[in-house]
């Protein structure tokens, strides 16, 4: 067990360091330089590009911005110098982590809710019912789904508030646009793993032992299915947060997304580089954190790992 | 005979009733992609002063854009675009895929573990950050988005068939066949890959729409397909800023994608359930 | 009026093409305190009336009974019925602990606090025999052993102090000794707490061991009912007859070794997993033309000695000798070219399934003959395959079907074709006949031994049931713990054991006799703590171990062609010994 979690803590590590190398190298190596626009002079470029360092071997670059990074610093936006990069994330980041966090309570809730019905369900049609609403919502991209839920609710209905994320009511349609997704995935592993679980023996038994049909389930087949859905939420919180980049532009909330985009379409490469290597941060501890979780949860793959160390 | 007849349908249908269904829609998609840009009136970047945001009407079947372009012949024209960025990154994914896993769980021991180890690193990072930055440093085009969703896209497929070929190396019949005296390489490609065909197949076809998938999004961000050229996420993001007062030229090409991963997805999901059930309880 | 009474009892199970009959009108009654059997091949339909009983099928069948009471009332689960099933690991819920599976049974029935529910718990586990209740709760079902988790089973079972306990195949997926012990409980339990036991088992060793009435089943019917001693004495039915005829079996003779060559020796071989799995310091051979058994309880290497044996496996140390010629366990396989094969216990997985029984036959021939490097003529090849299948019971025609096509038995059979379409000489069958039904067992039991007379090959037969081994083999070995503790041959050890394990091994075995079967005796189920690796693998549960056995590993004595590793045998416990002294049992 120790051994397994000091093997995905070093994973975790090299994997953190292989992105901000790759993400280093790659900022530099998009065309053109970032402060080339309409009516500047190269003479103007070249001085900003020194102030910058820029001119400086890519090499001693990547040196001085690897020992910032360990200190924390991500350096300053290219497009607004009175910005630090860590300013805008600490900024930018409550909003985008309230919002998946709202979103990824919904999808489990949903998913979780979604798959149990249509494992224990008898009835067909109610089956093919949640199949096809979770296909629908597994085949819909986040942003269609977004566009679509803005057009109903707030501009044809005006029921909910399109933009901004002042009021509970703000949220609603944000978070369901980007739970849609992970909840089908959810409901679809867990039906599946839930119906095969219910044809065990043990399910069989504890019914013999005369246990309500709700509490075998609920206490004993949920508990043994919820695994793969534990080991999804990395997965679910990396598609939450690409998600977050349209969903925070259509909805216009200020949120990291949203900065991540505007980064792109102004080239601001310190700011692309810093929001990459946050993200990628965190969806890298994410990971970690639910492996490690899941491996403790369960006593078997303790085991299986126990046994994986001799 | 009716009744025959009647119970052989419903066996057919019954069992493939999805699979039938999607293959149809993926089939008219496809010959729409194909036909209405070569037969069809208008060209898919011609642009119109006159005839700038119409409502669906018999000449132009959904209306035109603010450039006055058909967007009919816009939306299969990018629905092509798709189809050929999902297939062709899906065939390098599977490829890559298939070769890394069969090389992991056939070798085995060491270079296994080295080799799974580094697909673990890269699956760590979420690829859509790089993909966005590869498209960023190669150019917005089919080729760079290709390219991006090949970096990440074959960990999947790799990981899928080095568990298969681990399981049926330790199977009975693998180990009767190497007592017989049938050669390492007679073995892979005779007695395991075939029966590893199954699960390789369904996780091609759901290669497809996750590849749709993201080039949509990233077309949608900007940074995908370069005009003139057109993919659906694309014709979505240019009718945005006019959403409100002309939601049909974002319906149309939404309705176009949406049903052509619906039709992917379920094309997949009945050929799993198909492998599944032919597999039995021979798991576990 | 009988404890539980249930007449015209009819299950269907509901399907897309209408609904299949699958339980036809059956009636039976168990009194109260009694021991009732319920016999029958797999298949016949016992699980699916058993569950029916117990209200349990759900929606997916379709039940009609003119009476079902119990003690007067509606069967309810947990309150005045439980049920047992076969495999006790699969009826514990793994991520739960012992404890807790206990108590929520408890809780259900009656409200009272934590401690009183617990103490209840720890009387139930001490009831069922196991040692050490409160440590037990605290664990897992997979840190149990198999006897133990039944135990927990049966523990949870009366926790509702039921009038009625069915028992599913209860003892099938356990080992001989601790099946004996399972089945003494089973009479303890029912003789201490007064309730009623229904016991469903396609054993009629079982059977007999514990009913004293029986009905017998056959395709969802009862086709006959009456005292034990009636049915197994003196059965009116054909089936009964049949299922009685097989089950007792009949003894073969073996053929004797042609020449005492040796074809295969071990010498020394040692191969381990973790500290209780593997097989350790394993000397032993095989001679050509004879049938060599392996017996012994699960886990205790007899899979790992054959997979050393064929190549699958590299032991860590020792050698492996075949005609006198030492081969390295690296590329033995390759080395062996096909004059070892195996049939498979699992005649599923032994198949290609992707591959006819033509082509998988043709695979073999043309591997064979490319080593000889002569190029396979295919009239000849199509000729062999038919003559191999014909000789293993398949008929010609059915040589372009896949395996899924088969049933197990007929698998099994083209699974023995193809490890002999090459002309092995040595067949290595491990638990070849376990995953089958009685009937099947017997048939396959009987084209091995006579395909074996005919061809000659010589054969390491695998099983951890003694009741097949010692008809079928010449020479017999017994392992325990990964090592050889008892050869010799198969006459000599059965009817005089020297190992104590063999002999416990021996008497726990239950023949379809009721009379006979009484008196098998449960060894005292001791869990002695011990330095793993060190001493005696048995001494743990050895009657008796001595001071020695605990500290120190017995080699093997060998005294004419028996040889066996016990203290008990060595000269420092009988005494120095002249040259012409003949050892006798010591136990």
């Amino acid at each position: 067990m120790l051994k397994y979690t000091v093997r995905r803590i070093v994973t975790g590590l090299i994997s953190l360091f292989v992105l901000a190398t790759i993400t280093f190298f790659l900022v530099r190596l998009i065309p053109g330089s970032p402060f080339q626009r309409g009516g500047v002079s190269e003479q103007v470029v070249e001085a900003v590009e020194q102030e910058y360092g820029l001119n400086e071997p890519v090499i001693s670059q990547y040196m001085s911005y690897m020992s910032n990074l360990l200190r924390g610093d991500l350096g300053i936006s290219y497009q607004d110098p009175s910005n630090r990069v860590t300013d805008i994330i600490a900024r930018a980041w409550p909003v985008t982590a309230s919002i998946g966090i709202a979103a990824l309570a919904v999808s489990l809730l949903l998913g979780t809710i979604a798959g149990v019905v249509r494992a224990v369900t008898g009835k067909r049609y109610v089956k093919e019912l949640i199949s096809g609403g979770s296909m629908l919502a597994a085949g819909i991209p986040g942003f269609a789904a977004a566009i679509l839920l803005l057009l109903v609710f707030s501009v044809k209905l005006k029921w909910l508030p399109a933009s901004g994320l002042m009021t509970p009511a703000h949220y609603i349609l944000p978070v369901t646009a980007l739970s849609l997704y992970p909840a089908a995935m959810i409901s679809r592993l867990l039906s599946n793993t839930l119906s095969g679980e219910l044809q065990k023996d043990y399910v069989l038994f504890a019914r013999a032992k005369g246990l309500g049909k709700w509490r075998v389930i609920l206490v004993h087949a949920l508990k043994n299915s919820y695994l793969p859905v534990l080991n999804y939420i990395g997965p679910a919180s990396a598609s939450l947060l690409t998600g977050s980049f349209v969903i925070e532009s259509i909805f216009t909330i200020p949120g990291l997304g949203r900065e991540f985009v505007g980064s792109i379409t102004n080239r601001d490469y310190t700011l692309i580089l810093g929001l990459t290597v946050f993200m990628g941060a965190v969806v890298i501890i994410i990971n970690l954190f639910t492996d490690l979780l899941c491996a403790w949860l369960s006593p078997q793959t303790r085991r299986a790992y126990r046994k994986e160390e001799f | 005979m009716p009744g025959r007849l009647r119970q052989h349908w419903k066996n057919y249908t019954g069992s493939s009733r999805m699979a039938v269904a999607g293959c149809v829609i993926l089939g008219v998609w496809i010959l729409f992609a194909v036909a209405v840009p070569l037969f069809g009136p208008w060209s898919y970047s011609a642009q119109d002063a006159e005839i700038r945001n119409q409502g669906a009407s018999l000449a132009h079947w959904f209306g035109t854009d603010r450039f006055g372009r058909d967007l009919f012949a816009r939306v299969w024209y990018g629905a092509g675009i798709s189809l050929i960025v999902g297939t062709a990154s899906t065939l390098v994914n599977g490829g890559i895929g298939i070769l890394y896993g069969a090389a992991a769980g056939y070798a085995g021991k060491r270079t296994d573990m080295i080799l799974m180890r580094i697909a673990d690193i890269i699956s760590a990072i979420p690829s859509m950050l790089y993909v966005i930055l590869i498209t960023l440093v190669m150019g917005a085009g089919i080729g760079s988005i290709i390219v991006g969703l090949c970096i990440a896209g074959w960990i999947s497929m790799a990981r899928i068939v080095r568990g298969e070929i681990i399981r049926l190396k330790e199977a009975d019949y693998i180990y009767a066949a190497r007592m017989e005296g049938i050669g390492r390489f007679r073995i892979l490609f005779r007695h395991i890959l075939p029966n590893a065909a199954g699960p390789i197949v369904v996780n091609m076809i759901f290669l497809v729409p996750q590849a749709i998938f993201t080039e949509a999004f990233l077309s949608f961000l900007g940074v995908g397909i370069a005009a003139p050229a057109a993919s659906l996420g694309t014709i979505i993001q240019e009718a945005r800023s006019q959403m409100m007062l002309y939601p049909y030229q974002m319906i149309f090409p939404l309705v176009v994608l949406c049903v052509m991963i619906l039709a992917l997805n379920m094309t997949g999901t009945a050929v799993e359930e198909r492998v599944g059930s032919r597999r039995g309880r021979e798991k576990k | 009026m009988s404890m539980l009474e249930v007449q015209n009892l009819n299950v269907r199970y509901l399907t897309e093409n209408g609904a299949s009959e699958v339980i036809k009108d059956i009636s039976f009654q168990v009194e109260k305190g009694e021991i009732v059997g319920l016999a029958g091949e797999s298949g016949s339909g016992k699980s699916t009336a058993m569950l029916a009983v117990m209200g349990l099928l759900d929606g997916r069948a379709k039940i009609q009974c003119r009476t079902l009471s119990l003690g007067g009332g509606p069967v309810r689960p947990g309150y005045n019925a439980a049920m047992i099933f076969q495999d006790p690991l699969s009826s514990l819920n793994p991520s739960l602990r012992i404890g807790k599976q206990i108590t929520e049974t408890i809780r259900l029935r009656q409200k009272c606090n934590r401690k009183e529910v617990a103490a209840r718990a720890e009387e139930l586990l001490d009831m069922v025999g196991i040692h050490n209740p409160s440590l037990r709760m605290r664990q897992y079902p997979h840190e149990l052993s198999g006897g133990m988790r039944q135990r927990v089973v049966l523990a949870i079972a009366l926790a509702c102090s039921p009038d009625l306990i069915i028992a599913d195949e209860p003892t099938t997926a356990l080992d001989a000794v601790v099946q004996a012990q399972i089945l003494s409980l089973f009479k303890r339990i029912v003789r201490e707490t007064g309730t009623s036991l229904l016991l469903v088992s396609h054993d009629m060793g079982v059977t007999a061991a514990l009913c004293s009435r029986v009905y017998v089943m056959h395709q969802g019917k009862i086709v006959e009912g009456g005292s034990a001693e009636d049915i197994f004495y003196s059965p009116a039915e054909d089936y009964t007859k049949r299922l009685l005829a097989d089950a007792r079996g009949s003894r073969k003779v073996p053929a004797k070794a042609a020449e005492s060559t040796p074809l295969i020796r071990l010498e020394h071989v040692t191969k381990t997993f973790d500290p209780s799995e593997g097989i350790r310091d394993l000397s032993a051979e095989i001679c050509k033309g004879e049938i060599f058994a392996l017996a012994g309880e699960s886990g205790s290497g007899k899979t790992t000695t054959a997979k050393v044996l064929t190549g699958i496996l590299c032991e860590d140390s020792g050698h492996l000798y075949y005609k006198g010629k030492l081969l390295p366990g690296k590329n033995r396989m390759e080395a062996f070219g096909g004059r070892v094969q195996m049939v498979f216990q699992d005649p599923c997985a032994s198949l290609n399934p992707g591959l006819t029984v033509r082509q998988a036959l043709r695979e073999a021939l043309l591997a064979s003959a490319r080593r000889g490097g002569e190029t396979p003529d295919p009239g000849r090849t199509d000729r062999k395959i038919t003559d191999m299948l014909e000789l293993t019971g398949i008929s010609g025609g059915d040589a372009d079907r896949y395996p899924g096509e088969f049933s197990g038995g007929q698998r099994q059979r083209i699974g023995i074709a193809r490890a002999l379409i090459t002309g092995p000489e040595l067949l290595v069958c491990d638990e070849a006949l376990s995953s089958l039904d009685a009937t099947t067992r017997e048939q396959i039991l009987d084209l091995l031994f006579d395909l074996q007379k005919k061809i000659g090959f010589a054969c390491l037969f695998i099983s951890h049931d003694m009741y097949v081994v010692r008809r079928i083999s010449g020479r017999i070995g017994v392992m325990y713990g990964g090592r050889l503790i008892e050869a010799g041959s198969t006459g000599t050890v059965c009817s005089d054991p020297w190992h104590p394990y063999t002999k416990q091994l021996l008497e726990s075995v239950p023949e379809p006799d009721p009379l006979r079967a009484a008196k098998v005796k449960a060894a005292p189920s001791k869990e002695r703590g011990q330095d793993a690796g060190k001493g005696c693998p048995f001494a743990g549960k050895c009657g008796y171990a001595m001071e020695c056995c605990l500290s120190e590993i017995p080699e093997t004595l060998r005294f004419g062609e028996r040889q066996v590793a016990c203290f008990l045998y060595s000269e420092a416990h009988s005494g120095k010994r002249d040259r012409n002294y003949k050892m006798t049992s010591q136990i």
